[in-house]
Order: structure tokens, then C-alpha cells, then sequence
């Protein structure tokens, strides 16, 4: 009997709760709908992010004074990517762990690369017109009006007696070389103008060039390779080089590469002067050479208008590239190797995709044939037509209307060359040199370590020595300087055969397949291109199309309407499609 | 002598005595004899298996308390304890075997200890030495300062005269320790650690062994299936021979359930046998037919059902009692040998009971038992009933009803001890209650197959045929999947019919105009795709339309495509030099259009000046490039091209040699076969890379200059050329990269301090924090290795 009782002084909480609970359920069941949701570990997640807006639940206050570092751009970030690193193909833990830690340092590399874009504070300058206005209006008097005067001293005119002459600027941009066909030879910082040497060496000078250094200078003369210290002692005269036409310093592999009336090419190594190449290219004389800075092999265009590429060590050309049907007049290659700009006596200028060896980017047609053209480091091009300089402005992404500035002379332009670190022109003509202002051509941000235009006695040895111990083998320049750091799959797959013959000797196991390159963004610009092309035909095509259905539609029928109450006509939505 | 011979009297009493508890133990039997007479022939019962050791403590005991033979005995004792005969010694070069490995097992943890030292020190970026780093500790500053104070002379030699009173440091002498207090400190949360564990396995067990959730264990042993599962297969892949024994001992293991009819594929047996059936096409069959024996079994219990409503519910059979294998007090009795019951269910005890049902209504018409058929009758219907009602509990249900009206035997269960002997009770019980129960049970048994013996019963399935209205719910079942499928069958064939509609409309309009918009439409989406291709390949890859009705239309269109097909499939084949200008689409893409600008003009010739700042394109009446006309440069380009690229083409190689095996000379044309035979066709090349770039010619030749400077072969630990070419791909030098990383990058590994004594490391090492947060098993376990 008493048992029940005891049942009921003994019943859990939770049996109570439990009726409770159901009574209650029972009473709300009539309104209530009832979902069966299953809670997963998602749904909580979620339900706490509405549970802190509901409650009033005071958030402590981050009081943390540094919240580490600031986060990177990505984009930035991407520049700086030295593409994709170590998979997981290494199965040695301990070097699969070190590779690994050194990942990390590159990635770390790359960070501090980004981070370290803050500290390039220097803009580029530009040249802002009125709405309606004209960049070309401008003229260099009223560019020396409005800059402060250190800028406007950079705007000068060296009027020189001795005929056409060449102009080159130092590769940090501090000295200029002045050289004329009558033989007049000089040397002097521009900046200050102080001289450092000036001499007449009574021949023909056909080109000249700075070495490493700007305490040495070359000059093709009449005969000879001749070269000079910075006093204007004749310290080599190099008598294998001959008849030089035009010449080339290929900073990095301490290389003056020359080519010669008769078309012989010749490239000297200054640092232990020895001839590296030497051999004639077959295309006969030609004074139309540049070098492209990305891969240091030498252009040359010929008077059938192609332009070929030459290295040292192969004696045919690595690439030909047809770019005029008429002789080439004049070439250039920008800073990066990713643009050439040529010219022929057609009157016509095209841009190439040197880097891809692709083209033309852009065909232009001039009203008259340029003499020279020359690239700045912010790729700028300038063009000269015997007595005016015009610099086009971002011409090779796309089609330019008009040029950017222009600049017209009493005498006719010889050569001219974009300074290095400096938004200055300088145009070597028939009767001396003239520096002009191009606001926004140079490059803002100098690297010391690299070209520093306020190096002083003591950096320049040391820029020396480092440049030496730097230097690159002549065998590597090729098409693309990337090359070295592939692996000879062809030779590697040899070795591996023979070794495969021997006794007692494990195979190795290799996966040949080379690494996945990032080749630029050209691949995807072009498909770009093209689906935006395909995309633009079709959009006129739709067009036409609706033109043509519009008609039709009109003939058809005019809706009826109601007046004010047209609001309430139901619209019929049509299915895009 | 009355004493002796009381004595005697009682010790022979006593003998008795102790011959009689002796008895008791049972393990001796045979006493031992005593000789009375002296004989020389010794009886050979009387031969036991005796020592002939003297025992010496009953010497010594003899020898009494006597303080004079107290010597002797103590003595005598002294021997026997020392008595113990040492084991022979190892031989030589084995006991040095087992020092040895003892040695090597022992030498081998302790240097073991170092491993994760060892590989820390392999795997971080640089090490630096002195691993102690000098303590930066400041000197306290009297001190510092006493090293500073210059003295006079006069205070020099009064200092010679009367030194100062050396202070002696006391130097504490700290205690040594066994441990030091960080190992310590590590053993004992070492142990702690382990003790937790301990106690958290040993709850784990018993919270699992305690939990009585049928669901859980069947979950368990489902996970135990799925495993061992898993582990077969693995076993499989790994070792065929070891997998097929694996599985004979599966088989071995259920082999008693294999005559069984047990619960269709949901057993035991049957997931074995499932495991089988993947590999083994009888075992498959064998479940076939066992699931058709068990849908037959139930579909007869039906029947029986209904004929058992209907009219047989008088006839319920009886069983004798020893036949009986579903009541649990027979099985339970330990004296009876449970073989046979343990296997006495499923198809086999069907089988009984219905040779028992015959048996019974042939012999057991005339029991007693009969007169009370209908009420017992009823009551069983009852009980079936409440049975159907509670299926889980049914088993329950039945040993209960048995157990009130059953006399309980319990006591005949315990086992009877040897010592005490109780008077064994028999078992009693009534025939009539037995019988009731018996029948009660089989009726059961008749419905469902319920899980009273030993085996574990596992329902997968919802299907149970239990109640009345299964057969309705299955037909219903039935008829409903039926439905759906046909519902299935039917929309496809309407989709199918729309299609086939949707083709036939195309076709008709086609009929009309649209057909060249149309194709107008499609080359356009289509091409915009194309590169600037030269050599246009045939697509041969068309649509497929599986329609019947192919109208002329189609065919046309075919035609169309076919044609162009074999056009570009014959256009590589042409000779091309006139034609490759032809491909060049010069609208396709990127051909730049010329863009005239209003350049401006030398001073002489100023005719043209005042348009300068003018936003039209002034297009010059004269072409210049007609002027070069002449000279063909173009053409030549191209012929240049042609030739690189046929320079480096390989050629066919003719090995067949005119007039062998058949006649040769001029006009005679050797055999095709012959020809196909012998010419060794070259490998086909990589496709150019000024392939598709218009006048561009790119030279393809290998710089053997340049394959000095490569790397011909890829180091170590490095598998495929990717991997190392991508160790190689960032540069180091702080020309490329900020100082701070480059500086980072060349570090050397070991760093040592100039002028510092670089002591070896000590055991203190071990439990540096560092050494052991470092868990990389894989390089510990390399590193270890080879020692």
C-alpha cells in the first residue's frame, strides 16, 4: 500500500518536468506549429551569433593595445609571388621538414617585399590640363615657369660646334656622355655640370657607351674601339672591334656588345676583356641594334625590316620577327622586355610583344619616318622626327590618340635618351644637346643597391666589386632568362638511361613533368580579349536582331490604353534568355 | 613401562584418529604399511612412491630440547636450510648473450631518451653554441662597485700590515638529491598522468560493461562487423592466402549457424555470409534459398494462424517434457548436456514441433489434458495475444506463466557441494502446468520466431510479421511501388515523346527559312572561340540525335558538314605557301588596325601643319608600302619559315631494299605492305612555338653553352623535377629581396660564439620545454633508426 506513495515522494525532477513540460506543449499545440529540426553544430553556431544580438550582453572592450601587424593586400602580396612552391613530392621527413621551414622563409620574404612597398613615397609626376586642354600646348617654357628651380635648371641647351652628336646617360643618371661625329668626346655630370673630361680624339666618333662605371667610357672611333678613363686617357684601344657602328653595355654580364659595318657582331666581356662572341650576322650594315634589358640579348633590325635576336653564343638568330615590309629606321625595347617599338621608312610605328614574341600590339601611321624612338622607364615613348620630339604616353596597352608632349627644335635630332631616375629627355642634335623636361618618364623610386644616382666615391667601389662578384655568364643570355633555373630534363633522362644499364644499381625514380610556370597574364588577356571581341558581336548582334523585331513588333500591335489607370494593367514578364 | 605402553596405546589411538581425518581429504588412500616382521622379500603392494631422504627435522626434533643436543639440532637444522642446491650456471656464451641483450635493451631506452633532442636540434634553422647561455644576471651593485675602488698606498700597506677581516662565505651545502626538481617535478606528473588514465580506462569499462541499452549493443556489434569487415577487405587487397583462411575461420566459426533458418539476412550468419557473397556465388545462392525457405516458413505460420482461429483452437498439442527445447528450466539444467537444445530452434525446432504436434495428437488424445482443452484454450489465445501486444517481453511473459503454476527447481540448479552433503532435491513438476506452458510456447513460436535461446537476435528491419494485417500492409506495399514505378515509366515515355516532337518541329522549321540564321547563329557562337589557327585540324566530333524521323533537312546539313570536314582535313595537305596568308584571318583578333596620328612635321614641309591640333585622322593619299612593293619580303619571310620548320622535322627513314623478295628495277613499284612495313615513321614533334604567331620565326635549337650552367640531375631527396625546380625558384640576395628575409635566409645552421668553451650537452637538455614540445614521430623514429 504504501508503495505508490513512496513512488511519488521519490519521482525524479525531471519525470515532473516532464509532465509539466507536456501539459504546457499541450496547451500550445493547438496555436503552435511544430518544426522537427535536427540541431547540428552549424545551427548553434549560428544560433549564438543571434543569441549575443538579442541578449544585451556588454562586450569587453578589446583592450589590446597592438593588434599585430596590418594585414597585406593580396594583390601586392601576388606581385612579389615567386609562383608555387614545394608540394608534398618530398617523402624524407626531415627534408620534407626543412623544405618546409624554408618555404616559410619565402613566404616571409615575399610578405616583407609587400610590406616593404610603404617606403617607395615618391610619386609620378604628370602633366594636368584644363578641361578641353591640351598636354601637347605645353611647352618646355611654361613646364620651367611652374617647377622649382633645381627642376628648371634640368631644362638646358648645350649649342656644340662639332656636328651631329650622340647623347648617353650613366645607368644611375647622373652623367651624361656627349659624343660628335667630328670627334668632339665628353664627359660631365649633369646635375652639376661639372666636366670630366672633354676631348677632341680627331676621327669620326660612330657611337659611344659608359662602361660599369662612369669612370669609363668607350667610343667607336673611325678604326678602333678606343676607351677612356674619366680624365680622358685613351687606357684600351681595341683593334678586333672595328668599324663600329653601334654599341650596347649589357650592365649585368659586364658585356659591350658592338656590330660593325660589315655586320660583324662582337661581344667583349670588360671585366677580363676577352672577346665572348664574335661572328657575322649576315644581314649587312645596319645601324638599328638595341638591347632588350629583360634577357640582354641584342635586337637588330635589317634594311628588309626584321628585326632578329642575337646571342653571344649561337651564331644564328633566336628569333625573327617580321615587323615592316620596308627598311627599319629605328628600334626600341622598354625597360621590363615587355614592349618593342619599331619604325620603318613606311612612316608606319608598331608595338611588339617582345617578351612572348607576339604582334603586332599596336600599328601606328605617322607623317613622317622617325628617327629614333626610345622608351622610359615608365614606358613612355618617345619619337623623333627630324626636328620635334613627340613622347606618347601609355601607347603600347592601348591605341593612343595624340602624343603627350612635344617638343620642337631648330635642328635635327640625331639620337636621344630618356634619364634614368629623372623625368628628363636629353636630345643630342646636330648642333650640341638639349635636356627637356617629360614629367611622369622616370622612375620616382631608386634602388641604391641597384643604380644609385647619389652614390658617392666609396659606394661606387663597393657597387663595383658587388657587380663583379654578380656577374652573369655570357652563355646565359637567351630568350628567356628564366632558363637556368629549369632543370635539363633531355641530358637528365640520358644519364638515367645509362645508368638504368648498369648492374646493381637501383633506378631512380623521377617524375620528369617541369614545373608549372606562371607565363604572365598575357594567356588570360588574350582570352580575355577574345570573349570580350565575341561578346561585342554578339551584343550587335542582339542588336540587329531587336531592330529587327522592334519593327516588327511595332507593326503588330499598339497597346490599348486606359489613361491614368494604365498602372494597373498587369505587365507580362517575357523570359530572358 | 605403563606409561609406554599408555603412551603407545594412544598414539595408536590417534593414529586412528589421523587416518580417519586423513580419509577425509581423500587424496591419499593408501596408507602406508608398516612392517611388522622382518623379510627379506618386500611385497609389491607394499612399494610406494617414497623418498628415501632422511627427513632431518624430525631428527632434530627427535633430538629434543636437551641443552646438549640443542647444538647438534641447531646445526642439523642450519644445513637442511642451506641445502638448497644452486642451479647449474649458463654456459658461457650464452649468459654473455643475455647480458648483452639486457644490455643493449637497457643502453638503448636510456639513449633513446635523446631522440627528440636529436631530431630538434636536425630540423630547426640554426643551432647556436654555447647551448647555456651566460647568465644575464646583474652583479648586485656593491659588488660590481668594490672592483672599481682604487686603494692608496697607505691603505695598501696597512692592509699588508693588518689584514681585513676575511669574510668566510658561508657556502651552503645543498643536499644532493637523487632528482633534481625539474625531473621531479616531470616524474611526477608523469605518473599522475598515467594514473589518471588508468582510472579513466578502468571507468570507461565498467560504465560500458554496465550498460544494459540492447540498442547500444547492437550498434557496437554492428561496429565490430563493419570493421572486421573493413579488415577483411584490407586483408584482401594486402593478403589473398591470409584473407582466405581469415575467412574459412569465419566460416568455421559460423558453421553451426549455418543449418540454421535464422531471421532471414539479419543474423549473424547471414552478414557472414554476406561478407562471402561479394566473392563466392554459392554463398549468394545459399542466401537465396535461405531467404526463400524463411518467406515460405512465414507464410505457412499464416496459414496456420488463420486455421488456427478459425477452427483448431481445441487442438493443441502436447509435447512430452523431455522433448520440450523451448522451456528454459530444461535448459538451464546443468546436468542435462545443452547441445542439442542450443541448436534446437529456427527451421530445425520447427521441424520438431511438428513431428512433436503429430506425435502428440496421435498419442496424447487420450490425456487427461484434454477435457480441459477449451478454457486452457482461451487462456493461450490470451496469452498469444498479450504476446503480440508486448513482443519484447513475450519470453518474460511466458517463463513467468510457467512460473506460477510450476513448482520452482531452482534449488536443483545449485551445484551440490562435496563437503556437505544435503539431500538432493528432484525436480517436480507437474505434467499438466508443463503441458499448458509447452503449448502456450509453441502457438507462440508459431507466430513469431522469438529470440529465447542463446543467440543474439537483431532486427534490421521494421518488417516483422507479427501482427494480423501484415499480409494487407505488404500487398499495400506492394501495389504502391508498383504505382510509382509505372508513374516512372510513364514520364519518361512522355519526356521522350516531347522530345521527339521538339526534333520533328526543328526539322519542319528548318524546312522554312530560319535553318541559316540558325547556322549563321551557331558558326558564330561557336568560332569566336578559335585562335588564330593556321593549321585547321577536321572536327569530326558532331552531335548525336537519336531520333528515327531524319528528314531530308538533316541530311543536307550532314552533307554540309561532312564536306567541310574532309576541306579542312585535305587543306593541310595542299602546298601552302601561297595559302597560309589565306588562313590569316586579319579580323579574328588583336590585327591591329593602323591607327594614324597627326604627327608633327618638319618645318619644310608645312603643308599639312595647320591640321596639327586637329582630333581627325588625316589618311595620306600615297601608301608608301606600295612603293616597296617590288622587293617581296613577305613572301620570302615565309618562305624562310617553311624552311626552319622543315629543317627540323625528322624524316621518314626507308629501310626496304628494292628487289629483296620481289622482283625491283625501274617501273616496278614496290608493294604497299612492303612500303608500310619498312619505312620507320618518326615520332611525332612538339608542336613549334612560333607556331601559330604569324611572321615570327623562334629558332628551336638546344644552347649546348647554356646546358653547362643547368642542373642535369635532381638531388636527393627530391622525386620529380617539379618539386626541385620549385626549391630553386626565389632568389636569395638582398638585391631581390628586403634585407630582413635575406638575412633570415642566409644563416648558417650552426652558430658558435668566439671565445666561448662549447661544453657538451647535458641531461638537463631532456627536459627543456622545447626538446619536448617537439612531436615530429616520423623524424624521431628516422633518426633513431640509425643508430
Amino acid at each position: 500500500m504504501n508503495q505508490p506513495k513512496e513512488k511519488e515522494h521519490n519521482k525524479r525532477y525531471f519525470e515532473k518536468d516532464q509532465k509539466n513540460t507536456e501539459d504546457s506543449s499541450k496547451g500550445k499545440n493547438e496555436k503552435v506549429q511544430v518544426f522537427n529540426i535536427k540541431i547540428t553544430p552549424n545551427l548553434i553556431k549560428a544560433n549564438k551569433f543571434k543569441n549575443k544580438d538579442t541578449v544585451n550582453t556588454i562586450r569587453p572592450k578589446r583592450n589590446k593595445k597592438f593588434e599585430g601587424k596590418a594585414p597585406i593586400d593580396p594583390e601586392k602580396l601576388e606581385v612579389h609571388s615567386r609562383g608555387e612552391g614545394v608540394g608534398k613530392g618530398v617523402r624524407h621527413p626531415l627534408h620534407a621538414e626543412k623544405l618546409r621551414k624554408r618555404e616559410r622563409k619565402y613566404n616571409y620574404a615575399q610578405e616583407q617585399a609587400a610590406r616593404a612597398e610603404i617606403l617607395l613615397t615618391e610619386g609620378q609626376g604628370g602633366v594636368e590640363v584644363e578641361e578641353g586642354g591640351k598636354t601637347t600646348a605645353i611647352s618646355q617654357k611654361i613646364i620651367a615657369e611652374n617647377v622649382d628651380i633645381t627642376a628648371a635648371s634640368k631644362i638646358f641647351e648645350l649649342n656644340l660646334a662639332f656636328g651631329p652628336y650622340q647623347a648617353k646617360y650613366s645607368r644611375n643618371g647622373r652623367h651624361l656622355l656627349l659624343g660628335s661625329k667630328k670627334g668632339h668626346l665628353a664627359a660631365f655630370d649633369w646635375f652639376t655640370k661639372k666636366l670630366h673630361l672633354e676631348i677632341n680624339v680627331m676621327e669620326s666618333i660612330h657611337d659611344i657607351s659608359w662602361l660599369h662605371t662612369e669612370t669609363m667610357v668607350a667610343a667607336a672611333q673611325k678604326e678602333w674601339l678606343y676607351m677612356y678613363d674619366n680624365t680622358g686617357t685613351e687606357i684600351h684601344c681595341i683593334k678586333k672591334m672595328d668599324k663600329i657602328l653601334r654599341m650596347e653595355f649589357l650592365p649585368y654580364h659586364f658585356l659591350l656588345a658592338a656590330v660593325n659595318e660589315f655586320g660583324f657582331m662582337t661581344w667583349l666581356d670588360i671585366s677580363v676583356g676577352e672577346i665572348v662572341g664574335h661572328y657575322n650576322n649576315r644581314l649587312g650594315r645596319t645601324a638599328v641594334m638595341a638591347q632588350n634589358p629583360y634577357n640582354a640579348t641584342l635586337c637588330i633590325g635589317n634594311s628588309k625590316g626584321v628585326v632578329s635576336l642575337w646571342s653571344p653564343t649561337v651564331k644564328d638568330p633566336l628569333a625573327k620577327i617580321l615587323c615592316h615590309k620596308t627598311p627599319l629606321t629605328a628600334l626600341a625595347v622598354d625597360n621590363r622586355g615587355m614592349y618593342m617599338a619599331t619604325s620603318g621608312v613606311d612612316r608606319s610605328m608598331k608595338i611588339w610583344d617582345i617578351r612572348h614574341l607576339d604582334g603586332p600590339i599596336q600599328d601606328y601611321r605617322l607623317r613622317s619616318a622617325p628617327v629614333d624612338l626610345e622608351f622610359s622607364q615608365k614606358d613612355m615613348l618617345a619619337v623623333g622626327l627630324n626636328e620635334v620630339v613627340e613622347i606618347y604616353n601609355n601607347c603600347c596597352t592601348k591605341t593612343t590618340e595624340k602624343p603627350y608632349l612635344r617638343h620642337r627644335m631648330a635642328k635635327t635630332i640625331n639620337n636621344f635618351k630618356f634619364c634614368p631616375y629623372e623625368d628628363v629627355l636629353g636630345i643630342g642634335t646636330s648642333s650640341g644637346f638639349t635636356s627637356i623636361i617629360v614629367p611622369g618618364s622616370g622612375e620616382p623610386n631608386f634602388d641604391a643597391l641597384e643604380s644609385n644616382p647619389f652614390q658617392n666615391k666609396k659606394q661606387r667601389k663597393e657597387a663595383e666589386v658587388k657587380a663583379l662578384l654578380d656577374k652573369i655568364p655570357a652563355e646565359l643570355i637567351t630568350l628567356n632568362p628564366l632558363d637556368i633555373t629549369e632543370v635539363d630534363v633531355p641530358s637528365m633522362q640520358e644519364q638515367m638511361e645509362a645508368k638504368k644499364k648498369l648492374l646493381y644499381l637501383k633506378p631512380k625514380k623521377m617524375d620528369f613533368t617541369p614545373r608549372h610556370k606562371k607565363k604572365g597574364k598575357t594567356n588570360i588577356a588574350r582570352k580575355k580579349i577574345i570573349k570580350e571581341v565575341a561578346r561585342k558581336d554578339f551584343i550587335e548582334q542582339t542588336k540587329e536582331a531587336k531592330k529587327l523585331l522592334n519593327l516588327s513588333e511595332e507593326q503588330k500591335a499598339k497597346k490599348p490604353s486606359f489613361g491614368v489607370l494604365d498602372r494597373f494593367v498587369p505587365t507580362v514578364k517575357t523570359k530572358k534568355q | 613401562m605403563e606409561d609406554i605402553e599408555e603412551s603407545e596405546y594412544v598414539a595408536a589411538d590417534h593414529d586412528l584418529l589421523v587416518s580417519a581425518v586423513s580419509k577425509l581429504d581423500k587424496t591419499q588412500h593408501i596408507t602406508e604399511p608398516t612392517r611388522n616382521e622382518s623379510t627379506n622379500i618386500g611385497s609389491e603392494f607394499n612399494l610406494l612412491k617414497r623418498t628415501n631422504r632422511l627427513n632431518l627435522n624430525s631428527v632434530a626434533k627427535i633430538l629434543g630440547d636437551t641443552a646438549h643436543h640443542v647444538q647438534i639440532s641447531k646445526k642439523l637444522k642450519k644445513t637442511q636450510d642451506k641445502s638448497k642446491v644452486l642451479s647449474k650456471p649458463l654456459e658461457k656464451p650464452q649468459a654473455e648473450r643475455i647480458k648483452r641483450s639486457t644490455g643493449y635493451e637497457a643502453t638503448k631506452k636510456k639513449v633513446g631518451r635523446w631522440d627528440p633532442v636529436v631530431a630538434r636540434s636536425r630540423t630547426v634553422d640554426y643551432v647556436s653554441f654555447p647551448l647555456k647561455s651566460a647568465s644575464s644576471k646583474l652583479e648586485p651593485t656593491g659588488d660590481f662597485l668594490t672592483k672599481l675602488t682604487l686603494k692608496s698606498d697607505l691603505e695598501k700597506q696597512l692592509d699588508e700590515v693588518d689584514p681585513p677581516p676575511f669574510i668566510e662565505e658561508e657556502v651552503e651545502e645543498e643536499p644532493v638529491f637523487p632528482m633534481t626538481y625539474e625531473e621531479m617535478v616531470e616524474h611526477r606528473k608523469h605518473i599522475a598522468k598515467m594514473r589518471a588514465q588508468q582510472s579513466y580506462k578502468a571507468a570507461k569499462a565498467k560504465r560500458q560493461s554496465k550498460i544494459k541499452s540492447k540498442k547500444y549493443h547492437r550498434v557496437l556489434k554492428k561496429e565490430k562487423l563493419k570493421q572486421q569487415l573493413k579488415e577483411f577487405e584490407e586483408l584482401q587487397k594486402t593478403d589473398p592466402e591470409e584473407a582466405l583462411k581469415k575467412l574459412e575461420s569465419l566460416e568455421k566459426a559460423r558453421a553451426l549457424e549455418r543449418h540454421t533458418l535464422r531471421h532471414k539476412n539479419t543474423g549473424k550468419w547471414a552478414k557472414n555470409k554476406l561478407i562471402r557473397a561479394k566473392y563466392d556465388k554459392e554463398v549468394r545462392q545459399q542466401l537465396a534459398e535461405q531467404l526463400a525457405v524463411s518467406r515460405g516458413l512465414t507464410k505457412k505460420v499464416q496459414d496456420n494462424e488463420s486455421s488456427d482461429d478459425e477452427a483448431d483452437d481445441g487442438a493443441i498439442p502436447d509435447m512430452t517434457l523431455s522433448q520440450d527445447p523451448m522451456n528454459p528450466w530444461m535448459m538451464q539444467r546443468p546436468d542435462k548436456s545443452n547441445v542439442n537444445t542450443e541448436f534446437d530452434f529456427g527451421y530445425k525446432k520447427f521441424v520438431q514441433n511438428k513431428i512433436g504436434k503429430k506425435d502428440d495428437s496421435d498419442t496424447d488424445s487420450n490425456d487427461e489434458n484434454v477435457d480441459d482443452e477449451p478454457s486452457n484454450g482461451i487462456s493461450v489465445l490470451k496469452d498469444s495475444i498479450n504476446r503480440l501486444t508486448r513482443i519484447d517481453d513475450s519470453s518474460d511473459d511466458t517463463t513467468e506463466a510457467v512460473e506460477q503454476e510450476t513448482i520452482t527447481v531452482r534449488d536443483s540448479v545449485k551445484p551440490s557441494q562435496s563437503l556437505t552433503s544435503k539431500p538432493q532435491r528432484k525436480t517436480v513438476v507437474t505434467q499438466k502446468s508443463l503441458k499448458r506452458a509447452k503449448s502456450s510456447e509453441g502457438k507462440s513460436k508459431k507466430i513469431k520466431p522469438i529470440a529465447t535461446t542463446n543467440w543474439e537476435v537483431v532486427e534490421v528491419e521494421p518488417v516483422k510479421v507479427s501482427t494480423l494485417n501484415v499480409s494487407e500492409d505488404i500487398t499495400e506495399v506492394f501495389e504502391k511501388h508498383e504505382d510509382s514505378i509505372a508513374q516512372k515509366v510513364e514520364n519518361k515515355l512522355k519526356q521522350i515523346r516531347r522530345n521527339i516532337e521538339m526534333l520533328e518541329k526543328a526539322a519542319r522549321s528548318n524546312k522554312r527559312d530560319t535553318k541559316k540564321i540558325e547556322d549563321r547563329k551557331e558558326k558564330s557562337n561557336l568560332e569566336y572561340l578559335e585562335l588564330k589557327k593556321k593549321n585547321v585540324k577536321p572536327i569530326i566530333d558532331e552531335e548525336l540525335i537519336e531520333t528515327s524521323s531524319k528528314t531530308v533537312q538533316d541530311d543536307d546539313k550532314d552533307d554540309q558538314s561532312l564536306s567541310k570536314i574532309l576541306n579542312t582535313a585535305q587543306a593541310p595537305s595542299e602546298p601552302s605557301a601561297g595559302s597560309s596568308t589565306s588562313n590569316i584571318d586579319p579580323n579574328r583578333f588583336i590585327q591591329a588596325k593602323p591607327k594614324f596620328l597627326n604627327t608633327a612635321l618638319s618645318q619644310g614641309d608645312n603643308q599639312y601643319d595647320q591640321l596639327d591640333d586637329d582630333d581627325e585622322q588625316v589618311v595620306p593619299k600615297v601608301n608608301i608600302e606600295e612603293v616597296f612593293e617590288e622587293d617581296d619580303v613577305v613572301a620570302s619571310f615565309r618562305q624562310e619559315k617553311e624552311d626552319e620548320i622543315n629543317k627540323d622535322k625528322p624524316e621518314e627513314i626507308n629501310l626496304a631494299l628494292p628487289g629483296w623478295g620481289s622482283w625491283g628495277g625501274k617501273g616496278i613499284k614496290p608493294q604497299r605492305r612492303k612500303r608500310n612495313r619498312f619505312i620507320n615513321k618518326p615520332a611525332p614533334v612538339m608542336p613549334r612555338r612560333d607556331e601559330n604567331k604569324g611572321d615570327i620565326i623562334i629558332k628551336e635549337h638546344k644552347n649546348p653553352k647554356l646546358g653547362v650552367h643547368k642542373v642535369k640531375d635532381v638531388p636527393f631527396p627530391f622525386e620529380s623535377v617539379k618539386d626541385y625546380e620549385a626549391s630553386i625558384r626565389a632568389p636569395l640576395g638582398n638585391t631581390f629581396i628586403p634585407e630582413k628575409a635575406h638575412k633570415k635566409l642566409i644563416r648558417p645552421s650552426v652558430i658558435t660564439k668566439a671565445g666561448k668553451i662549447i661544453e657538451p650537452m647535458d641531461e638537463d637538455e631532456l627536459l627543456l620545454p622545447k626538446n619536448k614540445r617537439f612531436r615530429n614521430e616520423a623524424i624521431i623514429k628516422l633518426l633513431g633508426q640509425k643508430k
